[in-house]
């Protein structure tokens, strides 16, 4: 499992070379074929028993800013790709830019605040790169430049944390399915996308080079278990097994998917669960409105996502590994 | 047609699960039709052979607005999330019919003030669905996580305005089931019926790329301005004729589309009205936009109470909408725009 090391690699919407270089690395001598296309999707094919195409698809980067300008005092100002909750960034570490210039993102102190202030909006969040002087910031950072959470993985017995496991989880399960050598049973193309943060932009330009017949996103979601919210309103939980979604904005996922799945999991024992929400949309939806291919988005359950630290679960992950390995296998009924 | 728009409506088909509503489609198309499709979205495409070289496609969406079953607690109560355009305050006091079972919506509250102020701020958060389980076992067996369900609702003949869950849009499913038993099509004729059309205009997406139509026209609902204190800055009433659409918030409609629908209707005495509408938007928006664009628009019904379990129409704005369409798929210059 490569999760850990994926989420620190830093692959911010629009600036996903380095998760691609690593996986390219990773997989190249064990598929059949491989290819970058123009827009930065790296798609990798094995063979499979039956002619019929299956898509997976992962998307390979992850919320984060980009520079927008740099301020007289060396302060710089930044713009969110992707949807980040401004509240979960204050005083968080970053790097920017290729050469991994660290910075913090400025927050007030508590000692100047009546109560606890809210903020409204990034305009007023600036990142403080150590520099007092515009020309200083100019030295190190350029407007363009990307920023990224700063890499922060951990693991610790069954859990992992990391601030981009949305969705380097997909990324390294795609990569598992690949180590482990299954034979798949139908023509498979291993799909790691771009920029599905800032509007699943990347999804349908590789869905039209495939034409698949079926396509399964594999995501890492939203889990929702947290204690303030009840049972019944969670989206879905740790430790309960790969997500599989029904339904969720712009699509509701294929009958026929969606059945086959929860049939491979319940004749396996594996653990699975329902999503039990629909707000928010996954590259199923620009996959079926760009070829018309049938599609479903199976998950690892994570909390805090789009922050700068996701938890997940790895005994979810092995579910998840384990549901996918299977279900590559078989024919679709 | 009352009795087929009942059928039609009566029929639960939520978006992404439109196989029963499919079936009855052809069933009604049997010996009407040359052929049809079923293509990987679920998208059901029908054809009638033309005299002359060139394709019209009639489009309506078989789904409907529903309901999908998430969670259910140790006493047996199922939580929904909404698929499509469902307001939880058209489930108050309402109830929703799954495959197995009806169930009945509740609000969650202790006191009458719990209650009121719950349903002054109603979301999916505050409202159940019962259906009478004693058991979270019992419940599952039913209504397992990932089921869908309808408004329960059934259809009500009132003379010239007809009431039902639905008329979104198997009215126009109707219409364009009457234009294929009824027309001599000059250039062949094309129908879908498309899928999830409720959850973001999903099977129109990939329709018109297939049949590469020379003209497509979407037919739908949409809404009046003659209700009490309703729509004040458009015109749109029940039983004034079919609307020929300029514009909604997704697409405007080919200009070229309007007016041969406005002159036909004009020189055959057709009543009609002219659709400006503020919000909302039909398949036309995605229709239009396939490989390097489509000649594209949308026949309007009005009607009441949209999305709600009781949508209303008016039947002779359903007549008038498929006479229309006759004279224009037997018309000559019907693609020659």
């Amino acid at each position: 499992m490569l999760l850990k090391e994926l989420s620190n690699l830093c692959g911010v919407s629009g600036f996903e070379q380095e998760i691609r270089n690593f996986i390219k690395e990773k997989i190249k001598d064990k598929v059949d074929d491989i290819k970058e296309d123009k827009l930065g999707n790296l798609i990798a094919f094995k063979e499979g028993k039956n002619n019929k195409k299956l898509m997976l698809t992962a998307h390979m980067d992850e919320v984060g800013f980009i520079v927008s300008n740099i301020e007289e005092d060396g302060k710089i100002s930044i713009i969110p790709l992707g949807s980040i909750d401004p509240r979960v960034v204050l005083g968080k570490k970053v790097v920017i830019g290729e050469k991994k210039v660290p910075g913090i993102i400025g927050s007030k102190p508590v000692h100047l605040m009546t109560g606890y202030e809210g903020i409204s909006s990034f305009e007023n969040i600036k990142v403080d790169i150590g520099v007092s002087k515009k020309q200083e910031a100019e030295n190190k950072v350029k407007i363009g430049d990307f920023v990224s959470f700063a890499p922060n993985a951990m693991l610790h017995k069954d859990w992992i944390s990391g601030k981009a496991l949305d969705d380097r989880g997909g990324c390294s399960i795609l990569i598992d399915l690949i180590e482990a050598n299954i034979e798949p049973f139908y023509n498979t193309y291993f799909t790691f996308v771009i920029q599905e943060e800032t509007g699943l932009r990347g999804s349908g330009v590789a869905a039209n080079q495939i034409d698949p017949d079926y396509a399964i996103v594999i995501e890492t979601t939203t889990s929702g278990d947290n204690p303030e919210f009840p049972e019944a309103r969670r989206s879905s939980e740790l430790g309960k097994g790969p997500v599989i979604t029904p339904a969720h904005r712009g699509y509701v996922n294929d009958e026929k998917l969606f059945n086959f799945a929860i049939k491979v999991a319940q004749e396996n024992n594996i653990p699975y669960q329902i999503k039990r929400r629909t707000a928010g949309g996954t590259d199923a939806a620009r996959i079926a409105i760009t070829t018309g291919t049938p599609s479903l988005v199976i998950s690892i359950p994570s909390r805090y996502i789009h922050s700068p630290m996701c938890v997940a679960n790895l005994q979810d992950y092995q579910n998840t590994f384990k549901l996918l390995s299977i279900i590559i296998t078989k024919e679709v009924n | 047609m009352k009795e087929l728009i009942k059928k039609l409506t009566t029929t639960p088909s939520p978006s992404g699960r439109e196989e029963k509503i499919k079936q009855t489609i052809l069933e009604e198309l049997q010996g009407y039709i040359d052929g049809y499709k079923i293509d990987k979205l679920g998208n059901l495409i029908v054809w009638k052979k033309g005299k002359k070289e060139g394709k019209i496609l009639l489009d309506a969406h078989m789904d409907e607005i529903g309901v999908l079953a998430t969670y259910i607690d140790d006493k047996g109560f199922i939580r929904i999330e909404p698929i499509g355009g469902v307001s939880p305050y058209n489930l108050l006091g309402s109830s929703i019919l799954f495959p197995e079972i009806e169930g009945f919506v509740g609000v969650e509250g202790e006191t009458s003030e719990e209650m009121a102020k719950n349903i002054k701020n109603l979301d999916f958060d505050k409202i159940f669905v019962d259906i009478g389980a004693n058991s979270k076992e019992e419940a599952e067996s039913l209504v397992p996580p990932g089921t869908f369900g309808v408004y329960s609702s059934s259809f009500r003949d009132l003379g010239n305005r007809v009431v039902s869950k639905a008329m979104d849009d198997r009215v126009g499913c109707a219409i364009i089931i009457e234009v294929f038993r009824r027309s001599t099509p000059i250039y062949d004729l094309y129908g879908s019926f498309s899928v999830q059309e409720e959850v973001g205009l999903v099977g129109a997406s990939v329709v018109a790329f297939d049949i590469q139509p020379d003209v497509a026209i979407a037919v739908d609902v949409t809404a009046h301005s003659d209700t009490p204190k309703g729509l004040k800055r458009i015109s749109l009433e029940l039983g004034k004729g079919p609307a020929i659409k300029i514009k909604d918030s997704a697409s405007i409609s080919d200009r070229r589309i309007v007016e041969k629908l406005r002159c036909l209707a004009e020189k055959n005495q057709i009543p009609y009205q002219i659709e400006i509408l503020l919000r909302g938007g039909t398949n036309a928006a995605v229709l239009q936009r396939t490989r390097a664009g489509i000649i594209a628009g949308t026949l309007s019904i009005p009607t009441r109470y949209v999305h709600s379990p009781h949508e209303m129409i008016d039947i002779r704005d359903v007549e008038n909408a498929v006479r229309l369409f006759k004279i224009f798929v037997e018309s000559e210059d019907s693609i020659k725009l």
